[in-house]
């Protein structure tokens, strides 16, 4: 059924302050809640990074319910139920359980998940056998800019390095991630294969991540290696300054070094 | 002027060459004729396989009447192999004549020359980057450039001055003309609905939707259907490029810019971001002070001057009723505050019409959004439009968030231009039918 949700304004924040913090039964969620469907998005990171699969790839499709427990100590704990769509297609590919607790401490999100299938498990390791195959059958080591281009456009011959982009950046996405602070792959910049005696796949990549709420565009390098049916394997820097600075006139009053130091810049 | 590349071998084959590969030289030369001096209407292109040495002499000697003025794409050679000749219309019969009477069977490859050149023509300024014709050759499926869609804006006018006019409310940093899109049925200083795309240069849906809104009112205008009854009682301002040179720097310079083009003194970076910039709750929680930032507020309240030709002109119309900024992505319909929790004063009203806006919007193709104010939807964001437009008394404030939720965020591919834009118009026509049937 088509979820209209809405947010009734100041009536969930009143309820969140009337339920005692640390509560057993914790707090329900409008399932259209931003802190759900962001949570939703970390545990699905999680996943599309673990698998180490391509075409296992998911995107959110929509939240179904969604928990919210303070955790004394630990730090705040979601419990989610929503759908999920191949991230290619667009189809249906199944729904997800996932707890995504977010440590008082600051550290990556941790995250537990376990979803049913509409694809089976064989038809998604003939699909990674299919994108391997096409990475190796290349007569030259791969490099390409601007995945998709300005205009959205993906060339079918480098969907696979984009898909293996979208699993890798997922691990970036994910440890970065915390209860205000989101990501999503704005576009692959650049990518440059590495041509190994082995059989695995080695590729160089530097990826444009969208921060939100801060509407900021990380760049990150990433170095990623993949073997159809192994988890893989990523190494990664992000740039600590945003894709704007650059020219200007001056000096500035306050920290100009410092981002997330100001007021406001996150929620 | 170009014209489309052939797209296969060229000249004389020695085996059968299909005439779609030869057609496009052909057709290209003919083109470059065709628009000085002669026509084409009536010409046939008869084909013919001369199984016989009879019937090989039989259209041999074909080639000797002069006055037939026949055009040989493929010339008599040997038996088997094909003979394409063009035929003006008046000598077909003559032609046919002759071929019929020595039992030589031909076909009929083009029925009308002129036809199928005008249908390549159409093709290759619909497919090609140069200035189309008018808006009915537009490619509302691409992405277009900044003079792509002011040509457009000039073109919809100059076929529809009783309806469109162009107002220039101002200059952006860098000089650009700041153009407003009026439709408008008559009456004097009528109340209006103004919308805008394009405030956040890098979200390019919003831009190229604009465009389509904008034919689109032609359209209903011209079939007297749709947005056709709330002319006759309002005007509609229409801003497609709100951010010019934000918008020309994501195609010269980097897609994913945002923010203005301006340099403040003492500022490190460049640029501010007009949604941070109006002056409702300015400078507070939920903007940036660093000029850096994508959320940079700007040293003082509508510093650009993007935001403050929308502010002037706002303030001395005087009678806007309903004021929609349109973004992407993520899905959203937003209404007023995002910054403050505090609600709006109507909130009940404007949840209402949201929730039917989206009902709307989903109803063709089944997107999902979801609504509610601003910083309880999307996050906490001061100095934003709409915050601002309704602090002015402008009810019917509301911002879109376009498709998608992230799988291509920003680089939405061109094919989904045309879908978002026809389901974001059904939600705006729910909220402009709800000012027009709510004046205040």
């Amino acid at each position: 059924m088509p979820g209209l949700r809405s947010s009734p304004p100041a009536l969930l924040l009143l309820f969140l302050l009337a339920v005692p913090r640390g509560s057993r039964a914790g707090q329900a969620l409008e399932p259209g809640s931003r802190s759900a469907a962001a949570a939703a998005r970390v545990a699905l990171q999680y996943r599309n990074c673990q698998a180490g699969s391509l075409g296992g790839l998911r995107a959110l499709g929509q939240v179904r319910k969604a928990t919210l427990k303070n955790i004394p100590e630990s730090g705040h704990k979601y419990y989610l139920q929503f759908s999920t769509e191949d991230y290619r297609t667009g189809e249906d590919a199944g729904n997800c359980l996932a707890t995504v607790l977010y440590p008082k401490k600051k550290s990556r999100p941790v995250v537990s998940i376990k979803c049913s299938h509409t694809k089976d498990q064989k038809e998604i390791q003939e699909e990674d056998n299919r994108f391997y195959q096409r990475i190796r059958h290349q007569s030259k080591p791969i490099t390409a800019n601007n995945i998709p281009d300005s205009y959205g456009n993906i060339e079918p011959a480098l969907e696979p390095v984009w898909a293996l982009a979208v699993a890798g950046s997922s691990s970036i996405m994910w440890e970065k991630s915390t209860e205000t602070l989101g990501y999503f792959l704005a576009q692959v910049k650049s990518v440059r294969q590495w041509i190994r005696k082995d059989d695995f796949l080695e590729f160089d990549y530097t990826v444009l991540l969208h921060e939100m709420p801060t509407q900021e565009i990380i760049s990150c390098h990433m170095r990623l290696t993949w073997l159809p049916g192994r988890p893989l394997k990523v190494k990664h820097f992000c740039a600590s300054e945003g894709h704007g600075a650059e020219e200007g006139s001056g000096a500035e009053s306050g920290s100009a070094a410092a981002p997330s130091a100001e007021k406001g810049a996150s929620f | 002027m170009g014209f489309k590349r052939p797209q296969g071998a060229v000249g004389m084959q020695k085996q059968l060459s299909p005439l779609t590969m030869r057609l496009p030289v052909l057709l290209a030369a003919l083109v470059a004729v065709a628009t000085c001096t002669k026509t084409f209407v009536g010409h046939q292109v008869l084909r013919v396989i001369p199984q016989s040495d009879e019937e090989l002499q039989k259209v041999q000697e074909l080639q000797d009447l002069e006055h037939l003025q026949l055009d040989f794409w493929l010339a008599p050679r040997k038996l088997g192999l094909p003979v394409d000749i063009r035929v003006p219309f008046p000598s077909l019969q003559a032609v046919k004549a002759h071929l019929e009477a020595t039992g030589v069977s031909y076909s009929i490859m083009i029925e009308d020359v002129q036809a199928l050149l005008d249908e390549e023509q159409r093709e290759m300024l619909r497919s090609s980057r140069q200035l189309p014709l008018d808006t009915t050759t537009f490619n509302y499926d691409a992405y277009h450039t900044i003079d792509e869609i002011y040509n457009f804006m000039d073109m919809l006018v100059a076929e529809n001055p009783n309806l469109v006019s162009k107002l220039e409310i101002g200059r952006s940093t860098e000089n650009r003309p700041l153009y407003v899109l009026k439709f408008s049925t008559g009456g004097t200083n009528r109340p209006a609905v103004w919308i805008d795309t394009g405030i956040h240069s890098r979200e390019w849906v919003t831009q190229a939707s604009g465009v389509w809104f904008a034919r689109k009112i032609v359209q209903d205008h011209a079939n007297n259907e749709g947005v056709a009854s709330i002319l006759e009682t309002m005007d509609i301002f229409l801003e497609i490029v709100t951010n010019p040179d934000g918008y020309a720097y994501t195609h010269t310079t980097d897609r994913m810019w945002r923010k203005t083009r301006s340099r403040h003194s003492g500022a490190i970076c460049v640029g501010v971001d007009p949604n941070r910039n109006w002056d409702a709750g300015f400078g507070d929680a939920g903007a940036s002070a660093y000029s850096c930032s994508e959320t940079y507020h700007g040293p003082y309240p509508n510093s650009e001057p993007e935001v403050k030709s929308i502010v002037d002109f706002v303030k001395s119309h005087g009678n806007i009723k309903a004021f929609v900024s349109i973004h992407s992505y993520s899905q959203l319909l937003l209404y007023p505050y995002g910054y403050t929790e505090t609600p709006a004063p109507n909130a009940q009203e404007l949840h209402e019409i949201s929730a039917k806006a989206v009902a709307a919007l989903s109803s063709l193709y089944g997107t999902q959004y979801e609504y509610g104010s601003i910083i309880t939807t999307i996050y906490r964001a001061s100095g934003s439009t709409v915050d601002w437009t309704y602090n002015q008394g402008i009810k019917y404030s509301f911002t879109f968030e376009l498709r998608d939720t992230g799988r291509y965020g920003f680089l939405l591919p061109a094919r989904q231009i045309v879908p978002t834009a026809e389901e974001t118009w059904l939600a705006l026509k729910v909220i402009m039918e709800h000012a027009r049937d709510n004046i205040y």
